[in-house]
């Protein structure tokens, strides 16, 4: 491991940003070891096939790459930011693909990690464990309310056409959005007492 | 702003958030919240929620290849900015834009037929670009005599590699401890392909490190990189030291 590398893994994902914005291929590759795994999780989740999680996963973090600088810390953690782009283009290439449905999931029960415990770092346990308790707490959500936020965020429909999917009115699905979110950050509250 | 208003806005927070407005409708929220902190405020409240639903998802290990892939072409990048910003950390003339021809070469063919050798390469661009790959053969000698290549400068890491026929030394100074579960490996790049050399060694406490190259034939450039204990089929980290020997 090189100093530089060394240098770059003793920094917050905050502070590496000034140096994928410079240019710093270690930073990123600091940066693409930290989150290439979530990210490509999440693309995986939404196109529901490996090649094309593939891809989203290159093109969104080529996307940083070039455009580190324009991360803007007032808006959010790197983290969030990195993921909406990931989730983004992952919808965008759920929509390009005609006549596929996207890959939706609603037994939240169902997961663990495929790796052993003992693979995963101290900071990716505690991320897991984290992921862990917040698929908890989407398991808890009524089933018509996980079911529109799922639609939503992981498939990409728009509450119009959840509404015409599920043939429920569209400020019922309006109301299951919100009660579905406010839940989670309630229970992400309850555990942060 | 009356609190119908508000109310008509705030039932669209969450569909907002959650991607599922159509884009005039949710532009016309934002411009909305600019101006109403109440909106504000909510949006504020849900984020936490919002950032939990990518981390629900069930973990899958991306491939190597993927890796490999992005960081080629961070690489190429990379070496493109640093031949038109005129690179002044490379000092060996021509390694950058050589690496990066190579990189060029590799991605010209079909994506993932030679991850190895695209890894490797992608470092090697690293190396150079970041300044790493600093040294040069000091002549040459067509006669069989010993022929002797440096790279580095301290209190960096410095190279030796020494020459003799078909075969070489590696010779590593100041080279920085490495973890019990590291040791270092090196790679020569020949006709634009990167081969593992089979030896892995760990330098010493006085950072010095050497290591026997037993097929020198060809070689134009060799590398160092740290690896997992028991070594690495591609190189998974940027070179320490980088010796152009041609």
């Amino acid at each position: 491991m090189t100093v530089r590398r060394e240098k770059a893994e003793r920094l917050a994902d905050e502070e590496l940003m000034p140096l994928i914005g410079a240019k710093d291929p270690e930073a990123f590759e600091v940066f693409y070891d930290r989150h290439g795994g979530v990210a490509y999780s999440l693309a995986y989740r939404i196109v529901g096939e490996r090649a094309a999680a593939e891809d989203v996963t290159q093109e969104a973090f080529i996307s940083i790459w070039r455009s580190g600088a324009r991360f803007d810390r007032a808006r959010g953690s790197v983290r969030s930011w990195m993921l909406s782009i990931v989730r983004n283009r992952a919808i965008d290439a759920l929509r390009s693909r005609a006549g596929k449905a996207p890959k939706l999931a609603f037994d939240d029960d169902a997961i663990l990690e495929q790796r052993p415990a003992e693979e995963l770092t101290e900071e990716e346990a505690m991320r897991h464990e984290t992921a862990s308790e917040i698929r908890g707490a989407l398991g808890e959500l009524p089933g018509e309310q996980s079911k529109v936020i799922e639609l939503a965020y992981f498939g990409g429909f728009s509450q119009s056409e959840i509404s015409r999917m599920l043939g429920v009115p569209l400020g019922t699905v309006k109301g299951r959005m919100r009660l579905g979110l406010e839940k989670i950050r309630g229970e992400l509250a309850e555990g942060l007492a | 702003m009356s609190e119908n208003d508000h109310k008509r806005w705030s039932e669209d927070v969450a569909a907002y958030m959650l991607g599922a407005l159509e884009p005039e409708e949710a532009a016309a929220l934002e411009r909305h919240a600019e101006g109403c902190e109440r909106c504000q405020a909510e949006i504020r409240w849900l984020t936490p929620a919002l950032d939990a639903l990518p981390e629900s998802v069930e973990r899958e290990q991306p491939p190597g290849e993927l890796r490999a892939r992005i960081m080629a072409e961070v690489g190429r990048d990379a070496a493109a900015a640093g031949a038109a910003g005129g690179d002044r950390q490379a000092t060996k003339p021509g390694l950058v834009e050589r690496a990066s021809a190579w990189v060029r070469e590799l991605g010209s063919g079909p994506m993932g037929l030679r991850p190895v050798a695209g890894v490797a390469v992608a470092v090697l661009v690293v190396a150079a670009v970041a300044g790493y790959a600093i040294g040069g053969g000091i002549g040459s000698d067509e006669s069989g005599e010993p022929t002797t290549f440096t790279a580095g400068n301290p209190p960096g890491v410095t190279a030796k590699m020494v020459s003799e026929g078909d075969s070489g030394t590696l010779h590593l100074a100041n080279v920085r401890q490495l973890s019990d579960d590291r040791v270092l490996e090196a790679w020569v790049q020949r006709d634009g392909e990167v081969e593992a050399v089979e030896a892995l060694f760990v330098p010493d406490r006085e950072g010095r490190a050497s290591t026997e190259l037993p097929d020198m034939e060809g070689v134009e450039v060799v590398m160092v990189t740290a690896e997992p204990e028991g070594g690495s089929e591609s190189p998974t980290s940027a070179p320490i030291v980088t010796i152009p020997v041609q």
